[in-house]
């Protein structure tokens, strides 16, 4: 390891142990801030930005004041609905935190050693040992981060895990290359197959994505490792839980991928991170939407099963509306998706 | 295809099944509880005299609920006592003599014995509120030492009173010698007694050495003659009958009854009925129905019976139907008060049953009779009694995970505790080397020990380790090291009103307020706790000086290895292992609370020693950013942070340490750690004032080893790593107490986790689920009880965010933190919880 490689670091959201649900096994997954994409229904906004961003948890909030008397910036005030932070003032010193008593000022994001994480990670690894997992890279977007990533990627291999990587996509050939051979499985997210919806739905085309997602294919093949990938399409009502999409991407996978995609899975829209956007100060277009009903989920899963995929590959995970709901609602929580979600819900008492 | 799958794990409440008309019919009679025609509540027995009492007060010592009712308890008992006519010779005995009598004359002659139709097993009344047999000047001796004012109920009241904990000579909690009993039968227990006896000097006959072994003589006859009355029923039952199958069951149970247990057992049947008789007048013997009286290994000494039978005919399944009256028979325990609210059931009594585990070279003993009981309790539950405990360990059989983690996925709580080997044998080698006792204990037959109660663990047949007898907030040395040997505030008596002074209770270790060292304030801790600690034992020295002179139990001596080999009873610590443990109660808040101290006026200075000191006094009013403080900020047991986890390593040595050197004088019974805690931590929470970890007076304490509520927010592997590290770890090199594990609790330590039902949803989390089993058995503590969350915890984690930081739940597709996702959802995900639609 030469020496800029040992003091690399990276921008880290959280370590969420005992996943049970990013990869195989029980595996801890650690989170990178940053991500390529503005996924306009992202369920993590605050992944999105790489820098480190403060905000306020009303739940955990005594009223006492603290943060405004330390912010040296004077962004912060009391307002009826509680604190208010002005962003543009705002430079994430993180003042308002130290001197918060309860965790309510908090911070997303932690620049954080890969040795640090390592030690944290190992703590589980017999658990990983008995169920098969271990560890998975998510975000945001590992590849924002590459030589972290690499270099977290080769340490835990050294110390024998499983390593899972949870990707967008967006990013050069190069770095996701760098990637591959200390990663174990990749978990690829692939949320439409049409080039402009793509630049409407998240900001940028798919041309990059998809030409990776060959790449992946092709070096998969030839070298036998990964020897995992799962893709994941996210069911976002009126965005991309079209049928057009579904059958694309079906279509796409069996033309270019063949035998190699072990899952397919299909997660349903929900509008849980609400309460992240406020946090954020930013106004979600996505919050009064709601969940996907059984039905048109399921008529989604079959159409995916029937795009000529293997359809033992294809799940379906996440809440869905009854039909004889009149709740619409969309409150459920389920799998989030896109790289900008799979941060998911977060403990957010870790940095208390 | 999975697709529809994912988004429908239904909680239903667990309901029984595969239940025959005989089981179903004994179910649900048993449940209409008060009303049913037959009961089996408690009836008392007097001697005659004035002065004849039946209640034991100090039993219930460790039962702080019962205290304000000790004293009717003791008249209703007195007063509702039917005479029985005493031996003209009664008086001239010594007390075991009289006693051992005294319970068999009445469980033969006086209490009618009954058969519920269809039942297969017979042994129906058991509750017993027997005369204690004391003469006038026995009666009034132990008045004086109960109600004196030295005396000891007194001394009982001001320990609880005070937030010390609670402490008395309790009855049960141990494995008396079933399989010996089975295997020898009553007549070989009293062919060797009589031997023991004959071989006394005639000096020794005539002492109390002889006394003793007569009483046990004449004990040792009671379950032979009882068995007798219960054959010629079965017999005219069966002349009775007219349906010519349950003739015939009459006809065998008569067979059963005339040969066990007074003769060896040979087939399943004669071992069922042979271990409940034995086991049911234990509880006769002690007044006491079913406190801990557990079985141990159940499924490896009923093993030959099992399959004796099964290779001459028995089906399999009249197997289990013999086991399920055996279970219907250990709910009656709860008959004892039945007339109490619901029903008189409370979780309060565990008659424990041992499943699977290692044996002899580590090797897995799970077998038939293993799966067979484990198929009874999932179609018998829910039913409270008896309580099974499932052996793990790192060899368990991949067909026993499973089906525990199928049966966990579909109950409320678990219908069982776990138990883990290493951690728990690892324990029980540390107390041999510890106790000097490695002759009793060692590593030829440590595979052999089994839990009592919850999930004490002791060895079997020869064992009583007091295990609920001690049981020592350790909180409370925290409030005296903050306030120099003085508790807080002035204690006034809920019901009189009355207060009392501040004295000096505890050495005096300094004003806090002038500490500048954590170093000093971490030596007064010690100081104080040592002060707890003695004060435990000789509170418990008092209660148990009484037992010892005035509540032999003479029919349970016989069942317990050393008794008949010293001529002592099993009171007077006739035992050949013979322990009291102290149970921590508390250990998280205490931990939590000098790591707070540490934090806010050492390591940060968020506060002065003074200021932390008025804000606890002030109950945290005023104090509120400070209270955030210490409860947000201030590092936390049980993250698998090992910094944190180091202070609780260390208060866990130390509180170990004192422990250890403790013996009681009156029976010489060396005193041991574990962390049970009952249900202590909430009651008092009440009692002792605010702590310096954020909790204010009134709310619960943290539970046995478990970290505070809410603070164990790295999820389930790191809060079972805390708990596993705390206990000692593992050592790299393969050393430690046992195969590489350390545990300095050999008592053991409940822990209990909640996880939501569909983190079990699917095979492919249910695999994930048994590989955390797996996991825990290398990393986690001794014994893991697991609950499934349901709607009304989730509503109350609406309400108190805080204390439940750590409840991950798997909502559909992912992990998720409750507190953590938005209030609309967290509706949604109860509502979904209710309707069964998660």
């Amino acid at each position: 390891m030469s020496a800029t490689e040992k003091n690399i670091s990276g921008t880290v959201l959280r370590i969420q142990r005992m996943s049970t649900e990013d990869g195989p096994g029980i595996r801890s997954t650690i989170f990178f801030k940053g991500c390529p994409l503005s996924c306009v229904w992202c369920h993590n906004p605050e992944s999105i930005s790489p820098k480190v961003q403060v905000h306020w948890e009303k739940t955990r909030c005594i009223g006492c004041g603290s943060c405004i008397e330390a912010c040296p910036k004077g962004a912060l005030a009391m307002a009826q609905s509680g604190i208010i932070i002005d962003r543009l003032s705002c430079d994430s010193c993180a003042a308002c935190v130290q001197a918060c008593p309860s965790t309510a000022m908090d911070i997303y994001g932690e620049d954080s050693k890969p040795d640090d994480l390592a030690r944290e990670v190992m703590k589980d690894e017999v658990y990983f040992r008995k169920s098969g997992g271990g560890v998975t890279l998510s975000g945001g977007e590992p590849t924002m981060q590459p030589l972290f990533a690499k270099e977290l990627l080769s340490a835990f291999q050294q110390n024998g895990l499983h390593t899972a990587l949870d990707t967008c996509g967006q990013c050069s050939w190069e770095t996701l290359e760098a990637l591959l051979p200390h990663t174990d499985m990749v978990m690829y997210d692939f949320k439409e197959i049409d080039p402009d919806k793509h630049k409407n739905l998240t900001g940028i085309s798919n041309t990059k994505i998809l030409e990776n997602l060959i790449g992946l294919g092709r070096f998969m093949k030839e070298r036998g490792l990964p020897d995992k990938l799962w893709i994941r399409t996210p069911l976002i009502p009126d965005c991309t839980a079209t049928e057009q999409n579904i059958k694309g991407i079906g279509v796409f996978i069996k033309e270019h991928l063949g035998e190699i995609v072990g899952r397919w899975e299909l997660c349903t829209f929900n509008n849980l991170c609400t309460h992240k956007y406020e946090s954020l100060g930013i106004d979600w277009a996505f919050k009064k939407t709601g969940l996907i009903s059984h039905e048109e989920a399921g008529s989604l899963a079959s159409l995916a099963q029937g795009s000529g995929v293997d359809a033992r590959i294809v799940h379906l995970s996440g809440p869905m509306r009854n039909a004889d709901s009149t709740e619409s609602r969309g409150e459920g929580p389920h799998k989030s998706v896109s790289n900008g979600d799979v941060s998911e819900c977060r403990c957010e008492g870790v940095y208390a | 295809m999975n697709a529809s799958a994912a988004s429908k794990t239904v909680q239903k409440i667990k309901e029984p099944k595969n239940l025959s008309a005989r089981i179903t019919w004994l179910r649900n009679y048993y449940f209409q509880g008060a009303n049913r025609a037959w009961n089996n509540e408690f009836s008392a027995w007097s001697t005659g005299t004035p002065s004849d009492v039946q209640f034991d007060e100090m039993t219930f010592y460790i039962v702080p609920e019962t205290y304000p009712f000790l004293q009717p308890f003791r008249i209703s008992m007195q007063q509702s006592a039917k005479p029985v006519k005493l031996h003209p010779d009664f008086w001239s005995w010594n007390l075991p003599e009289r006693k051992a009598w005294f319970v068999k004359e009445v469980m033969v002659k006086y209490v009618p014995q009954e058969i519920l139709p269809g039942d297969l097993i017979a042994g129906g009344r058991f509750n017993l509120q027997t005369s204690m047999c004391w003469n006038k000047k026995e009666a009034k001796e132990r008045d004086r030492l109960i109600y004196g004012k030295k005396g000891v109920r007194a001394q009982m009241k001001w320990f609880h009173d005070h937030g010390y904990g609670n402490s008395g000579a309790t009855s049960g909690h141990l494995i008396p010698g079933y399989e010996r009993a089975l295997k020898i039968g009553w007549k070989g227990i009293y062919k060797d007694l009589e031997e023991r006896y004959n071989a006394l000097s005639s000096k020794d006959k005539k002492g109390k050495r002889g006394a003793q072994l007569r009483a046990m003589m004449t004990a040792s006859t009671m379950p032979g003659e009882l068995a007798g009355k219960y054959a010629n029923l079965c017999e005219k039952l069966a002349a009775e009958e007219k349906n010519a199958i349950r003739r015939d069951e009459f006809t065998q149970m008569a067979k059963n009854l005339h040969r066990v247990p007074w003769e060896p057992a040979q087939t399943f049947w004669e071992a069922v009925q042979a271990l409940w008789l034995t086991h049911m007048l234990v509880m006769s013997d002690e007044n006491y129905p079913g406190p801990g009286v557990s079985f141990g290994r159940i499924d490896q000494y009923l093993l030959p019976y099992w399959q004796y039978s099964l290779k001459n005919g028995m089906d399999r399944e009249f197997g289990k139907e013999i086991l399920k009256c055996f279970w219907i028979h250990a709910n009656t325990v709860y008959d004892a008060m039945i007339r109490i609210g619901n029903q008189g059931i409370t979780s309060g009594y565990g008659q424990l049953i041992t499943l699977a585990g290692m044996g002899p070279g580590g090797r897995d003993m799970t077998n038939d009779l293993t799966y067979a009981m484990l198929e009874v309790i999932d179609e018998m539950s829910p039913l409270l009694e008896p309580k099974p405990n499932v052996r793990l360990h790192r060899g368990s059989p991949e067909a026993l995970l499973d089906k525990v983690v199928d049966m966990i996925s579909v109950s409320q709580g678990a219908p069982f505790l776990l138990n883990f080997d290493e951690r728990s044998m690892a324990g029980m080698m540390h107390e041999a080397r510890k106790a000097g006792v490695t002759h009793l204990i060692n590593e030829n037959n440590v595979h052999d020990y089994a839990p009592v109660g919850c999930l004490e663990n002791t060895m079997q047949g020869n064992d009583r380790s007091g295990t609920v007898d001690n049981n020592l907030n350790l909180l409370k040395a925290v409030e005296l090291a903050l306030n120099n040997g003085k508790d807080f505030h002035l204690f006034v008596d809920p019901i009189t009103g009355k207060s009392e002074k501040i004295k000096q209770d505890g050495p005096r270790t300094g004003d806090a307020a002038t500490f500048t060292t954590w170093e000093q304030f971490w030596k007064s801790y010690a100081e104080q706790t040592r002060f707890t600690i003695k004060r435990c034992a000789e509170l418990y020295e008092q209660s148990e000086s009484i037992r010892v002179r005035f509540c032999p139990t003479p029919y349970l001596s016989c069942l317990v290895k050393g008794c008949a080999e010293k001529g002592l009873d099993i009171t007077e610590g006739g035992a050949e292992l013979s322990f009291t443990t102290l149970e921590a109660i508390a250990f998280a808040t205490t931990v939590d609370s000098l790591l707070a101290v540490k934090h806010l006026v050492f390591d940060k200075k968020e506060c002065n020693m003074a200021e932390l000191i008025e804000a606890l006094k002030a109950n945290w009013k005023g104090y509120e950013k400070l209270q955030a403080k210490a409860r947000f900020k201030a590092p936390k047991y049980g993250r698998d942070d090992n910094e944190a986890d180091a202070m609780a390593k260390a208060v866990m040595d130390m509180w170990c340490g004192e422990t250890w050197k403790h013996r009681t004088v009156s029976t010489n019974r060396q005193f041991r750690p574990g962390m049970l805690s009952w249900n202590y931590w909430v009651g008092d929470g009440f009692i002792l004032p605010a702590s310096p970890d954020g909790r204010p007076k009134g709310r619960f304490l943290s539970n046995a080893i478990c970290p505070s509520n809410g603070a164990d927010i790295n999820g389930p592997t790191a809060n079972a790593n805390s708990v596993g590290k705390v206990l000692g770890g593992k050592d790299t090199e393969g050393r430690g107490d046992l195969l590489g594990y350390y545990n300095c609790l050999p008592n053991g330590a409940s822990h209990t986790i909640t996880i939501n039902p569909s983190l079990l949803h699917n095979p492919e989390h249910r695999d994930k689920f048994k590989a955390f089993l797996q996991g825990y058995t290398e990393n986690g503590g001794s014994a893991l009880q697991i609950n499934m969350l349901d709607a009304d915890m989730l509503r109350d984690a609406q309400k108190r965010p805080e204390d439940y930081r750590s409840l991950l739940v798997r909502i559909t597709g992912y992990n998720a933190y409750f507190t953590s996702i938005g209030r609309e959802l967290q509706d949604e995900v109860i509502a979904r919880i209710s309707h069964g639609s998660l």
